[in-house]
């Protein structure tokens, strides 16, 4: 027995003490092919899965690596099952490869003929295998190479994808790095995600997701396609390039409801490409207009359904995501990593937090106890309409009206789900508020006048929940939200996050409704914050409203 | 020759007998009565292939060579194998065991070895005389043979090597053209519809380069290999030894909770099973293992109702539950050496295609415990080999025990993996101590050595894996995300409380905790109080208690206790306060009890009959309402018993003619059993009647099973003297086919019929003059 930092445990979860002098190196050993899950303040949470298993082995990581990183820092003796499991686990990486055959093109390549017999037989790979073009080589279709990997990683069989990626039309892209520097951390996401060739980078909000975005287009050198949720965040992604790179204004277009430019850079939004007309997509050329060497994909975790299908025909290129929170209400995960690519840089918040990278947040729950009155509406409710009536209950005003006195030097923004609700608060405190239906226009006048600080305070609906770059604001008060949503939550959050110039500490506020639904939803949506080491503080509405 | 073998073992002095008796130790169950009924088992079938079972694959070997041999002797086997050196050695091993006997140079082999040992000697085929005519004459011409044989196609040649090596015989599927060559030149006779078999004498001349019986294997095989570092495999055993003791707890936690019903047929049905699989996040068979284990450890008991019986954890399972982990772990190893059963079978199909389930009868196997000794003695042994070459090895030390069985030692070893018996596929120092102490505990059957009376947490076994293992820890670490986390293996007064205010996330080397309003609120329910759990964190943390904690226990004992709940018999309401206040007030109602829940309702614990015949009795006027607050209104009402039916007349007693004709034949039947018993002899009339004077009944069963056993080979006539369905007496006399499987099949010439008898039905036989 050593007094090592980890405690394996048999549900196959890895216990770290964060205390722990060895908790550093052990990190580092473990990190390759354990997924973190959560990183409170004391002990924070591995898990072995085989997807971590195997993106390991696909870093170059053997079973004996494995093993013996466990057994090196553990605490106690681990179990001979689990050292089986793993070794089994890793055993089946590799025993088929996609490879790009001379003579039959893309192949399925299986280096266990019982492996690849097996697969071939599967119903699930039904239409995506071709005839066999000899005894251990299948011919694949190259449209068939995302959703084929996909099906082998639900049989337990991951391929090998040797086959390369395109490289693109070339295309010169350079950083400026010119009173600033690539960040230790960023380097690193861009040099695991360019060795691993396509995958999925997790970084807090505000901590610079678009400049590994720009260091990855720079390393590529290639036309890349840029992926977004909104037209707003398109356009600070084009000032960004434009400020950060040796790219020009000629050399981006944007791609969306107002314009339809295609350039060497082109940045484009989910919204245009899954518009649907007439049972067809009429933007998807978008993907075809040039031959991309790089397609970046921005808030990965919001990326919409038909997207992933789009995404299983563009195997052959390189592919980069980019989130804060992979955390998918719809536990659709899997296929992110699936088609995008494994996970290949994680950083937990509070590390980021400690090296200044982002700032210091402070939560608070605030408890609101509702009058009879509205304790008596939500009794009656429709259980439907159960959690609007908490969410939205006017009691609520008069706090969020302290604690913006609370903060009456700061930039606020009122971030909230129900537009009544909002419109209500924005009448009441008399500041502007932005909503869907706001033109794109007035946003970014609104956006530009709150981040001069000619307005201190604005009210968001749901448009405010991402790629909103605002760094200014340091207080967010959340009114209500989109039920449990854990990922709103740390997006909320991250509005707050931008490190300010004066090292100020950042404050978010959740205002909820005591004894109701509101509680319940409130405490799931903090989970994912608490569990990156976030310790809400939960106080009463009295408390504020006493100051 | 019967009485040879009983006379020389009636004349083996004391030791040597004694040896014999340890070696087959069968011989002494039941407790024979003298020296002529341990001769007689020790020729039973039975007990000759149970002998047979224990011996090594080169001493069987050597039988096999002596069984050749017209006249079995040691210079005749050292002939056929070359001489080699081990034989002699071997036969000693035979005739200590009294399978063969008699003088060195002309030894008698038991009869019985014939029977339970393949036809075909050394995977040699029968002589020719025994198969064809026409491949007996080429055989007895030895140049034509050669000839024959040279002018064999190629194809043909390959069949004669592949069935020279063994077995002799074949199906003339694959080959036919080749086989029909053979067939057609007489090398190969055909012994029934497309099968075939190679004669003695050409399986010989064909075993040229190997010898006549064919390959020896005077040697344990080899096993590769490099030995592995104790301390790592030590380390992985004492890991799953943990990990094993905790899944057999959560087991049984979920088995707490959901008591499995016992099934008719006993055991546990699969449903409940898969539901404790799943409750436990272990797999099916996993959870077989472990509900067999616990259960053979007196972790699991049964508890009878009214209703049906239900499998729960047992009395002693708190206890265990409490001690340390080596100890608990001790116990379900130890439970699982000694086993009578084969946990590997739950789920499984019989051979009548019934679902075998956990905890059944079904999956009771007598040998099992030997089996487990058996392939951790040879794992001890062997500190190198791989799970095949193991089997290899316990396959050559008992051949006759392996075979068919090798699917049962694989499950044996992955059990003992599981269980943590084992570590990285090899022996654990703490298992050996284990094993140790059960072997001296079976020399030391009184307990006198100063180890037998050591208490459980001193063995050696738990002192070697105490040390591997971490120690229990009495403090947490609580962390803003509501988990609680325990270190270390929480010692039983910290399990315990936790068990009660959090909720069981992951467990293994450490365990996670969280705590919902849920646990909260059940730690409220159960006594405690908000300032008790404050202290309770407060006390038990090493870090400081979140806010967020201390707010949700706060927040939580707000609400609790806002319902109140409770039963009562009847209600009784009215919006007339002042009546409500009057009748609670009235003595003569005392008997009622009742209470006030609000200013308008009183309640009793008596039923409202009850209440409306004693408030009616006092003056009141009350109504009864019904469960949708109607008022009811009462009718009285007749009371009956349950409907009957009425008497019919009936007719004289009569019988139909069919049933007459058919009394009549089963008289005649009577008679004709009679008239034959008549003539049977008069031992075997007597026995059958009733108990003889000169022979217990069970001397005379043994007696009569020799005889039998006699008649079947000599293939003669026999008197046996039975008790048939009816339970009356019955003799016959038959020629025996066989006896085997608890049964004897005879011809009764008379009637031209195979008839079939119970072993255990027979009381006597006699031969026929």
């Amino acid at each position: 027995m050593t007094a090592g930092p980890l405690i394996v445990q048999s549900d196959k979860t890895l216990l770290l003490e964060v205390d722990h002098p060895d908790a550093t190196a052990c990190r580092m050993a473990i990190a390759p092919f354990a997924e973190l899950e959560r990183s409170p303040e004391h002990v924070h949470t591995y898990r072995l899965t085989p997807l971590g298993l195997w993106n390991a082995r696909a870093a170059g990581h053997d079973a004996e690596q494995v093993v013996d990183a466990l057994l090196r820092f553990s605490r106690y003796p681990v179990p001979h099952a689990l050292l089986v499991d793993v070794a089994d686990t890793m055993d089946r990486y590799g025993r088929l490869q996609l490879v790009n055959d001379p003579a039959h093109g893309l192949v399925l390549r299986g280096l266990d003929r019982a492996v690849l017999t097996e697969v071939a037989r599967s119903k699930k790979l039904a239409g995506m295998l071709g005839a066999k073009v000899a005894d251990e080589l299948i011919a694949v279709h190259p449209s068939e190479r995302g959703r084929l990997k996909q099906a082998l990683l639900k049989l337990g069989w991951p391929a090998e994808d040797l086959a390369g990626y395109v490289d693109g039309e070339a295309h010169a892209i350079s950083l400026h790095q010119d009173g600033w520097q690539l960040r230790s951390y960023q380097q690193q996401a861009v040099d695991s995600f360019w060795a691993g060739g396509s995958g999925v980078v997790v970084l807090p909000c505000g901590a610079g997701k678009t400049l590994v975005g720009a260091a990855a287009m720079a390393e590529a050198s290639a036309t890349t396609l840029i992926l977004v949720t909104n037209t707003v965040a398109g356009r600070q992604w084009k000032r960004e390039l434009l400020a950060r790179t040796s790219l020009t204004e000629e050399e981006i277009g944007e791609y969306s409801g107002e314009r339809k430019e295609i350039r060497p850079v082109t940045i484009a939004t989910y919204q245009v490409l899954t518009t649907r007309r007439g049972g067809v997509f009429p933007h998807l050329s978008v993907f075809d207009a040039r031959d991309w060497g790089l397609i970046i994909y921005d808030e990965v975790h919001l990326l919409p359904a038909p997207m992933f299908r789009f995404t299983a025909d563009l195997q052959a290129r390189r592919r980069l995501g980019l989130t804060a929170t992979l955390v998918r209400e719809d536990g659709k995960e899997g296929d992110v990593f699936s088609l995008i690519g494994p996970k290949r840089f994680d950083a937990p918040w509070r590390d980021i937090e400690d090296q200044g990278w982002i700032a210091p947040a402070d939560c608070t729950e605030v408890r609101v106890t509702l009058t009879d009155e509205e304790r008596m509406s939500y009794a009656v409710a429709e259980p439907e309409e159960r959690y609007r009536v908490a969410a939205t209950a006017h009691t609520k005003l008069p706090v969020v009206e302290a604690i913006l006195a609370r903060h009456s030097g700061d930039q606020v923004l009122v971030i909230g789900a129900y537009l009544d609700q909002l419109h209500e608060l924005s009448d009441h405190l008399d500041v502007p508020m932005i909503h869907g239906g706001t033109t794109n226009k007035e946003r970014e006048r609104l956006f530009d006048a709150f981040r001069d600080g000619s307005i201190r305070t604005l009210v968001l609906s749901k448009v405010g929940n991402f790629s909103i770059d605002l760094p200014e604001a340091t207080v967010a008060v959340q009114v209500s939200g989109t039920f449990g949503s854990r990922q709103e939550e740390a997006q909320r959050l991250g509005r707050v996050l931008r490190p300010k110039a004066d090292g100020r500490q950042a404050h978010f506020y959740t205002v909820v409704s005591r004894d109701t639904i509101d509680t319940e939803y409130a405490a799931h949506r903090q989970r994912f914050l608490a569990e990156q080491g976030y310790a809400y503080t939960i106080i009463d509405a009295d408390d504020v409203l006493r100051k | 020759m019967t009485n040879d073998f009983a006379d020389a073992i009636r004349a083996l002095p004391d030791e040597e007998l004694g040896a014999l008796l340890q070696l087959r130790p069968d011989l002494l169950v039941p407790m024979p009565a003298d020296t002529y009924s341990v001769a007689a088992r020790a020729q039973s079938k039975v007990s000759v292939a149970r002998a047979l079972d224990g011996l090594d694959q080169f001493t069987l070997e050597v039988l096999d060579g002596l069984r050749l041999l017209p006249t079995p002797s040691l210079s005749g086997v050292l002939a056929l194998t070359n001489n080699h050196p081990g034989v002699k050695e071997a036969i000693a091993r035979l005739q200590a065991r009294f399978l063969v006997h008699g003088d060195i140079e002309d030894l008698d082999l038991v009869p019985a070895i014939e029977e339970v040992c393949s036809p075909f000697i050394a995977g040699l085929g029968h002589p020719a005389e025994l198969l064809d005519a026409q491949v007996a004459q080429l055989m007895s011409d030895p140049a034509k043979m050669r000839r024959t044989l040279l002018s064999a196609p190629p194809q043909a040649r390959a069949v004669l090597d592949r069935l020279a090596e063994g077995p002799p015989v074949g199906t003339a599927s694959a080959t036919t053209e080749a086989v029909a060559w053979l067939v057609e030149n007489h090398l190969l006779a055909e012994v029934t519809e497309g099968m075939v078999e190679l004669p003695r004498e050409l399986g010989l001349l064909l075993r040229r380069d190997s010898g006549p019986l064919g390959e020896l294997h005077p040697k344990p095989p080899k096993v590769s290999g490099v030995a592995k570092d104790q301390s790592k495999v030590d380390s992985a055993g004492a890991g799953q030894a943990m990990s094993a003791v905790q899944h057999v707890e959560a087991v049984l936690e979920a088995l707490a909770n959901e008591p499995a019903p016992l099934l008719r047929g006993g055991g546990m049905g699969v449903l409940p099973w898969r539901r404790l699989a799943k409750s436990a996040g272990l797999t099916e068979q996993d959870t077989a293992l472990y509900l067999e284990t616990a259960h053979a450890a007196g972790l699991i008991g049964e508890l009878e109702s009214s209703t049906d019986t239900v499998f729960i954890p047992a009395a002693g399972y708190d206890q265990w539950r409490a001690a340390p982990l080596a100890q608990r772990w001790a116990r379900l190893a130890n439970a699982w050496l000694a086993m009578h059963r084969q946990p590997a079978l739950a789920g499984k199909r019989d051979e009548k295609d019934r679902p075998m389930t956990v905890l059944s009868p079904q999956l009771e196997r007598a040998a099992a415990p030997a089996m487990r000794r058996e392939i951790l003695t040879e794992l001890a042994r062997t500190a190198t080999a791989e799970t095949d070459e193991l089997i290899e090895l316990v396959r050559w030390r008992a051949p006759r025990r392996m075979r068919g069985r090798e699917h049962i030692y694989r499950d044996l070893l992955r059990e003992a993996a599981v269980l943590g018996v084992t570590g990285l596929d090899s022996m654990t120092g703490y298992t050996r101590a284990l094993l140790a102490s059960l072997s001296s505990a079976q020399d030391d059957p009184l307990g006198l050595r100063p180890e037998a009376d050591r208490p459980p947490e001193q063995t050696a076994a738990v002192l070697a894996l105490a040390e591997l293992l971490p120690a229990p820890v009495d403090h947490v670490l609580v962390q803003a995300d509501l988990t609680v986390v325990v270190p270390g293996p929480a010692e039983p007064a910290l399990a315990a409380e936790l068990d009660l205010v959090a909720e069981h996330e992951s467990g293994g080397g450490a365990s996670v905790y969280r705590v919902t309003p849920a646990s909260v609120r059940h730690a409220l329910d159960t006594g405690f109080t908000a300032l008790d759990l404050h202290n309770l964190f407060k006390r038990r943390s090493t870090t400081a208690v979140p806010q967020a904690l201390t707010y949700l226990i706060d927040d939580v004992a707000r609400t609790h206790g806002g319902l109140r709940s409770g039963g009562a018999g009847a209600y009784l309401r009215s919006d007339d306060e002042g009546l409500m206040a009057e009748v609670l007030a009235d003595r003569s109602l005392a008997d009622l009890q009742l209470r006030r829940l609000a200013p308008t309702v009183l309640i009793t614990p008596f039923t409202p009959g009850r209440l409306l015949s004693s408030l009616r009795e006092a003056g009141y006027a009350p109504v009864p309402e019904d469960s949708t607050g109607a008022a009811m209104l009462t009718k009285p009402r007749v009371r009956r018993a349950a409907a009957r039916g009425a008497l019919q007349p009936q007719l004289d007693l009569s019988f139909s003619p069919a049933r007459v004709l058919g009394a009549v034949e089963e008289l005649r039947r009577g008679d004709a059993r009679l008239r034959v018993a008549r003539r049977a002899p008069a031992e075997v009339r007597a026995a059958a009647g009733h108990p003889m004077s000169s022979l217990t009944a069970v001397q005379a069963h043994s007696q009569a099973l020799s005889i039998l056993q006699q008649a079947v080979r000599d293939k003669a006539k026999v008197w046996v003297g039975y008790v048939d369905a009816h339970g009356s007496a019955a003799s016959r006399l038959v020629r025996p086919v066989s006896i085997g499987a608890g049964y004897l099949r005879a011809e009764d010439e008379r009637t031209q019929m195979l008839h079939t008898f119970a072993l255990h039905r027979i009381t006597a036989a006699a031969p026929a003059e």
